[in-house]
């Protein structure tokens, strides 16, 4: 680790005149998960952190509202796993919350925090002697070639197949979430599948975020679809594992007929992504085995296996039909 | 060959020891001084922009300390305060063994930024129950229930098992499995581990 | 003296355990201590050619920068199996040599750890780099007939009859090709060295499973006198055989504290530990199996390749246990090393017999369904009391009677044994897999001391190492029945190389080694207390004798040994050196069994394996200690459903080295993978094999885990999957 000196801001505004008096070197430290877990592989070498846990502005949340639920920055990814009104009324951001690393890890992550994890490539996290276009970039990506078992498969480039691991930011792609940004020049909002960069050849830029913007807040439309919602993991033990593929899916029911439906799949893509073919697939039709299949297939549609993970795309496939069959029931139960 | 006496007497200088050395490092905590002490100031040499301070308060002693900024929550607990029950075993928040209570909550102290306690309140293995009385009821059940092998992981057990009792996640045995999995035992004491969680959570109070 | 079976009690040191009072290596926090950190090789073989520590040393707080240009006088301490103390006979920095990534090419030490670390980050390498050779199937790889090599003298070939024509003969036969993962230890604590310098002394604190090979490990690399090195473990945070020689980095640290006089603590970081010592090698396996119509098992050939590194061969002995499962009369092994650029493979819990029963129950399950038979039926059909390769009696072997407990516990007779043919609520497949495993009894020579005195204290000093096994808690155990004292007044003082000689604890051989060493000196003991008191014990207690007579302590000594060692061996172990016996002794040849039922769930779907139970009997003899015994087959369990189903230690041909090298991506199995484990002891003491008839659990307890999944896995799904680990991909 790099030593770095170390500054608490107070507030938003003055979080964010710091980051950009303080140059590319700086970072702003939340919940420490991610950035603290870099720095000490020396992946990440700030030399000045910006501390915003004390903005307590931030660190709230409102799932009471009619129109939109609001989720502050900082709020815990315990605490609003434990929401009640969620759990009725969006069982799908709850369950990815808590289907998320482990209760210690919850207790200390933000919400912003988490939509800005990292990839676990080990090539990424490796360091020297391993070719990694995102960490270095220009040095090449040694998963391409090698094992990639966990690696994207959808929306990867000759220079990176790093997957996006995170679960909180999937289930928030299927309800069209906002993300309210604080720069030097004002506040922007940014639709949340608008954050995420494809790493086309630069894939050391992860975000549309500029270095000195701070997240404030995600914004949930509401919508009635929460209700019959789930996220659905896969993973190679039975907790504290990244997804092999996820799905987040809502459903409205006519009957036997799909009305509406958003799918989102985790676990198979460089980022969170929005599965809207498959929600095409699906709208007016009845839901079987077959049109749920049918869904998942164009979810995964476009796929490019590398050597070792040809088999997720299988199974991410399955995923999505099974997370729709398992919100299916939610809305038989309404 | 050594003499057969002076031995067995080394044996029970080093069981006086054992118990002694940690009996003393409880009665005493916080062992080091927390500033002008033996231990080498972080800032010596260094650049004074890279060091902190932070007042912390660890099973109710409160501690003023200079430290790297770039030190863990687990190694000043470790190896400024002499409060060894917390481990490292991965560094990296993916074991557990580094389990305390920060203002209640169970956190992992390796990933967490030491100045991420200023102000605020940790509680340590150490702490969970007096030195000389009464062991806390999960503490105790793990010992009935052999929760326990080589006892690294046990610390961060424990405090997550607590923590899991008063975060109202153990209403069930899968339950618990699933809030318990933060936390790896490589010997495998799981079924003890669960056991044990099972018996002591209606034995806490406001359980 | 009661041959009752003995009642369950606590753990000895659990009251300290769960207050976090027990000390290992690194809880040395002392003000003065100073930090070390290690910078290793990034590439997989070659020369450093440039090492430029001029950016490391310029760091604040750095106190010393060791690497092979200034290492000084040091030596190999040569591999254990060769006759040396350590993990492998290539000592890092003694070269600018490198034989694989993320060997050690630097220590750093510093006035704090966040200085240490940086520091070594800062050291710049430059190399020249040659091909590597990682895997089994590396083009180029050398391959090395055991036969052909030093090791088939302590390691013969074993054979019985004329296996291949019986093979060709058989009716029916099997030829199947496994394999198995390279797969890494991964104990909770991280390895760590504290070493100072103290009057001249060297003392060494650090978790090991042999305190004395450590020790002489030290005295042979450093050219010291034996009486001036100490080493001190008394608590182990996990072994698994991790921890069986002296390893990588102990010297290093001892250099240091020496160059600098100050008490000097390395703690290797997880992701170093991967390349920092042994772990289990990457097998495969081709078994065929032979029987005739009525399920008489008549020839068995198990063949292995396994891999070593380019230094050292570290034995490949898997046909000494897939031969003991069952009688069969011809019986053919052969081991192969392959040579590959890695550190010195080494001892996983259950080494040879773990693969080894893999393979070879796998083909049993195979052969079962080729005859129609069902699986338990035709395994208690092949049982033996004859070892088929010495024709020596077995002295005990109650395996049968494990697959008859485990098989009604399990309830295996509501089996339907078509696969895919039993079906969950929730539409899983479900299996039923059987296995059983075998685990050679060994015993090592043990010195024991007995201390009684007149305040009530009991004091055994004995070779042990405590990893959480339970070896303090039996030894209280057997002491305090035998002296007739409650077990809390026992204290087992062990992992000190100044009270006893600390011959290795591994090999499931410490109980065995170290309890009838016990009892003996507890026999002594009351020899003794008998001439004190001519007129009798009377049912006093030792302290109520020595106060009669107005002593203050009494004290003996015993020697144990394995039957047939010769007494040189007690010279062998005081100067660090493995002198285990067995499994063939001059008269028997002992074994532990154990029975495995597993029942796993295939979610239809995704092909998710639970295993919501498992049934475990094992024949152990005599269990000393049933609470730790208990504990002990629910950890071989867990590890047996690790190996089978969640780690591998992944390996790009490209980098050598392993690239999953966390606890993130290594996956061992957490809470929420386990299920119900019903475990039962057979407690049928072996008297033939010592006087306290106990035989080893800590290994028994894995074999046989894996295949018995593997076999419920087939029975769930109809595949056959023959690598471990089988994961979604392979069942998809």
């Amino acid at each position: 680790m790099r030593p770095f000196t170390y500054t608490k801001a107070a507030t938003a505004a003055d979080a964010v005149g710091a980051m950009a008096a303080a140059g590319p070197g700086a970072r702003f430290l939340a919940g420490g998960t991610t950035l603290y877990d870099l720095i000490k592989l020396n992946v990440e070498t700030p030399s000045a952190i910006i501390d915003i846990n004390s903005l307590a502005e931030l660190d709230g949340f409102d799932t009471s509202g009619s129109n939109e639920l609001v989720f502050g920055a900082l709020a815990r990814m315990s605490d609003v796993a434990a929401d009640e009104r969620l759990m009725r009324d969006y069982p799908a951001l709850l369950e990815s919350l808590w289907m998320a690393a482990s209760p210690q890890l919850r207790n200390m992550a933000s919400l912003g925090g988490n939509l800005l994890q990292r990839t676990r490539c080990g090539y990424f996290r490796g360091g020297e002697p391993f070719a990694c276009n995102k960490r270095k970039p220009g040095s090449g990506c040694a998963a391409r070639e090698g094992i990639n078992r966990g690696h994207a498969l959808l929306g990867g480039s000759e220079s990176c197949i790093a997957v996006y691991p995170g679960d909180w930011a999937i289930a928030l792609s299927a309800f069209d979430a906002k993300v309210d940004v604080l720069g030097p020049t004002g506040e922007r909002t940014i639709a949340l599948e608008d954050l995420y960069r494809e790493p086309g050849t630069t894939p050391q830029i992860e975000t549309a975020l500029d270095s000195t913007e701070l997240i404030l807040r995600i914004r949930v439309p509401a919508t009635p679809l929460g209700r019959a919602s789930t996220y659905h993991k896969i993973r190679d033990r039975e907790s504290f594992a990244f997804a092999l593929a996820s799905a987040a899916v809502a459903l409205q029911m006519d009957a036997d007929m799909v009305r509406d439906v958003r799918i989102a799949v985790g676990g198979v893509a460089t980022t969170p992504r929005r599965a809207r073919r498959a929600e095409e697939t699906l709208v007016g039709q009845p839901l079987t085995a077959r049109t749920a299949r049918a869904a998942g297939e164009a979810a995964l549609h476009g796929a490019m296996p590398s050597a070792a993970n040809r088999f997720r795309i299988e199974l991410g496939v399955r995923t999505v039909a099974d997370a729709l069959m398992i919100a299916r029931q939610r809305a038989c139960r309404r | 060959m050594t003499d057969p006496g002076d031995l067995v007497a080394r044996a029970l200088a080093i069981l006086t020891e054992e118990a002694g050395t940690w009996r003393a490092r409880q009665a005493a905590a916080p062992m080091l001084p927390a500033a002008g002490g033996t231990k080498p100031e972080p800032g010596t040499g260094g650049d004074p922009a890279h060091v902190v301070s932070v007042r912390l308060t660890v099973n109710g002693t409160s501690h003023t300390l200079s430290i790297d900024a770039r030190c863990s929550l687990l190694d000043v607990l470790r190896e400024r305060l002499a409060l060894t029950g917390a481990k490292k075993g991965c560094d990296h928040g993916q074991c557990g063994a580094c389990t305390v209570h920060l203002d209640g909550r169970s956190v992992l102290s390796c990933l967490t930024p030491a100045v991420h306690a200023d102000g605020r309140q940790a509680t340590t293995i150490e702490g969970l129950s007096p030195p000389a009385g009464d062991m806390h009821p999960m503490q105790q059940a793990f010992i009935d229930h052999d929760g326990l092998q080589c006892g690294y992981c046990t610390p961060g057990q424990i405090m997550a098992a607590v923590a899991c009792v008063n975060e109202g996640h153990a209403t069930s045995q899968a339950q618990i499995r699933e809030y318990m999995s933060g936390n790896i035992c490589r010997c495998g004491a799981y079924a003890g581990i669960v056991a044990a969680i099972q018996d002591a959570a209606p034995k806490m109070a406001g359980a | 003296m009661s041959d009752a079976p003995f009642p369950d009690v606590p753990r000895s040191d659990a009251h300290d355990k769960v207050r976090g009072a027990v000390l290992f290596g690194a809880d040395d926090t002392r003000p003065d201590i100073l930090h070390a950190a290690l910078a290793t090789a990034t590439i997989g073989k070659g020369r450093i050619v440039a090492l430029d520590t001029s950016a490391a040393g310029a760091a604040p707080g750095i106190r010393l920068i060791l690497t092979h240009e200034n290492l000084g006088h040091v030596k190999s301490a040569g591999f254990l199996m060769a006759g040396g103390h350590a993990f492998q006979s290539l000592q890092p920095m003694l070269s600018p040599a490198i034989a694989y990534r993320g060997q050690p090419i630097a220590l750093v030490v510093a006035d704090t750890l966040e200085r240490a670390v940086e520091a070594a980050a800062r050291v710049q390498a430059t190399y020249s780099t040659e091909p590597i050779s990682v895997t089994l199937d590396a083009p180029g790889a050398e391959i090395i007939e055991q036969a052909n090599t030093p090791l088939s003298k302590h390691f013969p070939e074993i054979i019985a009859g004329d296996a291949d024509s019986a093979f060709a003969a058989a009716a029916v036969r099997i030829d199947a090709r496994f394999t198995t993962a390279p797969q890494h230890h991964n104990p909770m604590e991280l390895i760590a060295t504290v070493a100072e310098w103290k009057d001249g002394k060297l003392i060494v604190h650090e978790s090991t499973q042999n305190a004395e090979g450590l020790r002489h490990g030290l005295v042979a690399a450093l050219g010291l006198l034996p009486e001036r090195v100490e080493v001190i473990s008394p608590y182990i945070g996990g072994g698994f055989g991790q921890k069986y020689a002296m390893q990588m980095q102990t010297v290093l640290v001892a250099v240091a504290a020496r160059r600098l006089g100050q008490a000097v603590k390395l703690v290797v970081p997880r992701a170093q530990i991967f390349h920092d010592c042994s772990f289990r090698p990457a097998i495969r396996h081709r078994v065929r199996l032979g029987a005739d119509r009525s399920g008489n098992m008549v020839a068995a050939i198990h063949e292995v390749d396994a891999q070593t590194s380019r230094h050292d061969l570290f034995p490949a002995h898997y046909g000494a246990v897939s031969s003991r499962l069952y009688g069969i009369k011809n019986f053919r092994a052969r081991a192969r090393f392959v040579r590959n650029d890695v550190q010195t493979p080494g001892y996983m819990r259950a080494p040879f017999e773990h693969a080894a029963c893999f393979a070879l129950e796998c083909a049993v399950d195979e052969l079962a369904y080729s005859l129609g038979r069902d699986p338990v039926a035709l395994r208690l059909a092949n049982d033996t009391a004859t070892d088929a390769i010495s024709n020596l009696p077995l002295s005990s072997r109650h395996v049968g009677e494990c697959l008859r407990r485990g098989a009604e516990r399990f309830g295996w007779g509501k089996r339907s044994i078509t696969p895919q043919s039993m079906r969950a609520d929730d539409g899983s497949f479900i299996g039923w897999g059987v296995a059983i495993g075998a685990y050679p009894c060994l015993i090592a020579p043990a010195v024991a001391r007995l201390r009684v005195t007149v305040e009530g204290g009991v004091f055994i000093s004995i070779g042990a190492h405590e990893m959480g096994q339970g070896i303090r808690t039996a030894l209280a155990a057997a002491v305090a029945r035998k002296l007739g004292v409650p077990a809390a007044n026992v204290s087992a003082v062990i992992g000190d190389t100044c009270v006893s000689p600390q011959h290795m604890t591994a090999g499931s051989w410490g109980t065995a080694s170290a309890i009838p060493a016990a009892n003996e000196a507890a026999d002594a003991m009351l020899n003794a207390l008998a001439r004190l008191s001519p007129r009798g014990a009377n049912g006093r207690t030792p302290a109520q004798i020595l106060r009669a007579v107005g002593r203050a302590f009494l004290e003996v000594e015993v020697r144990t040994k394995a039957p047939g060692q010769p007494d040189e061996v007690y010279g062998r172990i005081a100067a660090g050196h493995l002198s285990f016996g067995g499994p063939v002794y001059p008269e028997f040849v002992t074994f532990s069994y154990s029975a495995h039922f597993a029942e796993v769930h295939v979610e239809a779907s995704t092909c998710r394996v639970r295993i919501p139970r498992v049934v475990s009997v094992i024949d152990c003899g005599r269990v000393i200690s049933p609470r730790t015994a208990a504990s002990q087959v629910r950890g071989g369990v867990v590890w047996g459903i690790g190996a089978a189903l969640r780690e591998v230690s992944e390996v790009d041909s490209r980098y050598g080295g392993f690239l999953n090298a966390d606890l993130a991506e290594y996956m061992v199995p957490v809470n929420a993978d386990i299920g119900c484990i019903d475990v039962e002891f057979i407690d049928k003491p072996d008297f033939k094999f010592n006087s306290a008839g106990v035989k080893g659990l800590g290994e028994v307890s894995l074999v046989g885990v894996a295949p018995a999944i593997a076999n419920a896995v087939y029975h769930a799904t109809g595949r056959r999957v023959r690598n471990l680990p089988i994961r979604i991909e392979h069942l998809l």
